[in-house]
């Protein structure tokens, strides 16, 4: 690589701060390509000097191109950013290739923050982000990205969920989207009770998804989340839950996350105990046997105190 | 899938640890450089040194593998690395040597997660910590804290608290609070407490519809979240109470609010989707069958099913699925990952349930399909090794009970020797109150109580 600041006039007047690396039993050392150890040893030149500049925006540039994750170079940029009054719409047109290229960066996240909070305004990320689905559907950062924008722009509305339906249609099995959902609809209600027509609204909705794809673990635990937030009982999902296991029909058992529930419902009435019991053990033989150890100690629970086994 | 990952590496059938291959793997990082791919990681040195050395230790060959000179040698570099104010820096990366002033401090600051590592390399190494600001990294470490009762990661201009406020500062936060002065509440000569109460509260607001914990409120659960959360609430004495165990019983808010629902979370990240190719199949189709969930279930076709998903299910064995191999995944319809093996494990065995997960054909997928022929484990099967990977599957298999490896402590993510080594420190014992065992003349040395000055 070129040597890019010792030999440019540009950068004449800052003597590079080198590396001091603790005596001769350093940990972890990296074998630094030389781009990086000289572009480090300016970054802390002017750091030290709290310098704020156009020259030093570029080199926080180039350092976070070799790592992203400098946790302070970010801070600092942030700072420089500020101090030279740049236009903060051209950092992001900066930060989206950047993102792309580190899908999995905390601090790219933090720092667009930052950025979208000074602008005050979320216009473009939404395509942005679906740029970013489109390369992982499931990052975690996105995701959680795209609530905090939801949450600073008040964005709980028909939109947004309509959004998240697509992305559950292009995928019933992206279990961050299912949680989105759950994000849009509890929380717009700040800590409050669900009415009875969004229950009802979602009850419906994840049955619909169950009814598709039976065995998707997904749309299950939002029902279960659903019903355990309006306080409603298991076993008001009693008939639903035998559309895929009846114990009547063992072998005709189309989803090893009904007969979980089956199960859950049987144990919380008292006369339903030896029922509660076949469906573990068929759970734990025959349609879910990877986790045979956790449907036997539900057995084992059976005939403890209720405080103990109850999940719904 | 490459072919290579589903050979077993140890005789015919049988799984084994490559116990020579994984030193070898480990002293290679400690004494060679890492190659430059790691400079991504450059700030995060003192993370990867304890990785490295805690390997080893875990392997039972930190004695052999360093002689006295390099073992004051790295012990000297983890205080080079220590801030003149109090905690630790994450690499020399931000050093300004002579130039550092009060003014721009700021750009080379002390963090938790390297002041965490830090404490934990020294004790991994036998130093006493007598070197370490410990008052001043308490006092910081309130510092840290937000009123939400979260932690962050460092303190930037304006004394701003900087870095997310999930659970991963707020677990590495309390295991500094832990190593420094154990699980006492409250003041310790006139060094504040942070508050516990409000992290518990912060961290029973992340728990999540499913049973598992988030990086904030109302987000996805996950894994890493979970262990953090589960780890840190066992470092402050917070993890809920086992049914009818009275005698410990008081009104302290404990985390967890659900544990039945967590265990049920928490077990169900065993997968059978081990690699990319498995996990392909589930896009767009809306078929069950043993070829698009691998989580070990024999289904029959379904009326609900499409026509299309009917035909690709006619096209697949009916027999039931290979339980040779069991993955742990880090959320619901991910596929496997070697370090959530991890994450997902230890906060069974924190809460007193690793039993409920099969650790055979965890330990078998390890083994087969991510331990790497070079020693190491890669993230998943054909992948190379990376420190992070190989420290934690080899951490879990030594949680497992793997033959020849130390035991380890599931909260500190480190051995028992090196655990024990921190609690038997007198400084520590006078600080957390226990007894001196039949050391009658032992002063107390609470000097780290007062401010140094330095």
């Amino acid at each position: 690589m070129p040597i890019l600041y010792g030999a440019n006039p540009t950068w004449a007047d800052v003597t590079p701060v080198p590396q001091e690396d603790g005596g001769p039993h350093p940990l972890a050392a990296i074998a630094y390509a030389e781009e990086y150890s000289e572009a480090m040893g300016y970054l802390r030149a002017v750091m030290a000097a709290n310098e704020y500049s156009q020259r030093v925006l570029g080199l926080t540039e180039h350092i976070i191109s070799l790592n992203p994750a400098h946790y302070t170079v970010w801070l600092y940029r942030a700072k420089v950013l500020d101090q030279i009054g740049a236009n903060l719409a051209d950092e992001i047109s900066w930060l989206n290739p950047t993102a792309l290229q580190h899908l999995k960066n905390y601090q790219i996240w933090h720092h667009r923050q930052t950025i979208i909070d000074k602008l005050g305004s979320p216009e473009g990320e939404g395509p942005f982000i679906s740029t970013m689905l489109e390369q992982d559907s499931k990052n975690y950062h996105v995701w959680s990205y795209r609530q905090w924008l939801v949450k600073r722009f008040d964005l709980f509305d028909e939109a947004e969920l309509a959004w998240t339906e697509s992305m559950i249609e292009a995928d019933a099995r992206n279990n961050s989207a299912w949680n989105h959902r759950w994000f849009l609809v509890v929380g717009r209600k700040g800590g409050q009770a669900l009415e009875e027509s969004i229950v009802d609204r979602e009850i419906q909705y994840a049955k619909a998804a169950i009814r598709k794809a039976p065995q998707n673990q997904s749309p299950w635990n939002y029902l279960g989340g659903v019903v355990r937030r309006a306080q409603l009982p298991a076993s008001s999902l009693k008939d639903f839950v035998l559309e895929f296991a009846d114990l009547d029909e063992p072998d005709k058992v189309f989803s090893s996350h009904a007969l979980d529930l089956l199960a859950d419902i049987y144990t919380q009435d008292e006369d339903k105990k030896d029922e509660a019991r076949k469906a573990l053990d068929l759970l734990a033989v025959k349609y879910d046997p990877i986790r045979a150890h956790y449907w036997n100690y539900r057995k084992g629970l059976l005939d403890s105190s209720p405080a103990a086994q109850q999940i719904a | 899938m490459q072919e290579s990952s589903n050979r077993p590496l140890h005789g015919a059938n049988e799984s084994g640890l490559q116990y020579a291959k994984h030193i070898k793997y480990w002293r290679r990082n400690l004494k060679t450089y890492l190659p430059h791919h790691y400079t991504s990681n450059d700030s995060n040195r003192l993370t990867l040194g304890f990785f490295i050395l805690s390997a080893l230790d875990i392997l039972g060959d930190l004695q052999p593998a360093l002689s006295a000179e390099e073992r004051q040698g790295y012990i000297k570099w983890v205080y080079s690395c220590q801030i003149p104010t109090g905690g630790f820096r994450g690499s020399p990366g931000t050093d300004f040597g002579s130039l550092r002033n009060d003014g721009n401090a700021v750009w080379d600051p002390p963090t938790v997660p390297a002041t965490y590592f830090a404490l934990g390399t020294l004790a991994l190494l036998g130093d006493d910590l007598q070197g370490v600001k410990r008052r001043e990294i308490l006092i910081w470490l309130t510092r840290m804290q937000r009123p939400d009762g979260s932690f962050g990661e460092t303190l930037g201009l304006g004394d701003r608290i900087e870095g997310g406020n999930d659970t991963r500062f707020g677990y590495l936060s309390t295991g500094i609070r832990w190593m420094l002065r154990g699980t006492v509440e409250g003041p310790v000569d006139g060094v504040p407490d942070v508050d516990v109460d409000q992290f518990v509260k912060c961290i029973r607001d992340s728990e999540t519809y499913d049973g598992g914990i988030s990086e904030d409120s109302l987000h996805e659960a996950h894994a890493g979240f979970t262990c953090c959360a589960v780890s840190a609430l066992s470092l402050v004495d917070r993890l809920p109470l086992p049914a009818n165990f009275a005698p410990k019983a008081d009104d302290r808010i404990r985390g967890v609010s659900n544990l039945p629902l967590m265990l049920h979370w928490l077990t169900a990240r065993q997968t059978m989707t081990l690699d990319e190719e498995d996990a392909l199949d589930t896009y767009a189709d809306e078929t069950d069958s043993t070829a698009t969930c691998h989580d070990g279930h024999a289904f029959l076709p379904h009326n609900y099913t499409s026509e299309a998903g009917r035909k690709s299910i006619e096209s697949q064995p009916t027999s039931h699925f290979e339980m040779s191999w069991v993955g742990m995944n880090g959320r619901a319809n991910k596929i496997a990952d070697t370090c959530y093996a991890w994450w997902s494990c230890a906060p069974l065995k924190l809460l007193g349930h690793l039993e409920l997960v099969n650790k055979k054909p965890i330990r078998r997928w390890l083994l087969d399909k991510t331990q790497h022929i070079v020693g190491g484990f890669g993230k998943l099967p054909g992948y190379p090794p990376d420190i992070y990977h190989s420290y934690l599957g080899l951490i879990t298999l030594s949680m497992f009970g793997e033959t020849g490896l130390q035991d380890v402590d599931p909260a500190l993510c480190i051995s028992t020797r090196a655990k024990e080594h921190l609690e038997s420190l007198p400084w520590r014992k006078a600080v957390v109150g226990e007894p001196e065992p039949s050391k009658a003349e032992t002063v107390p040395d609470l000097s780290y109580m007062t401010i140094t000055g330095g």
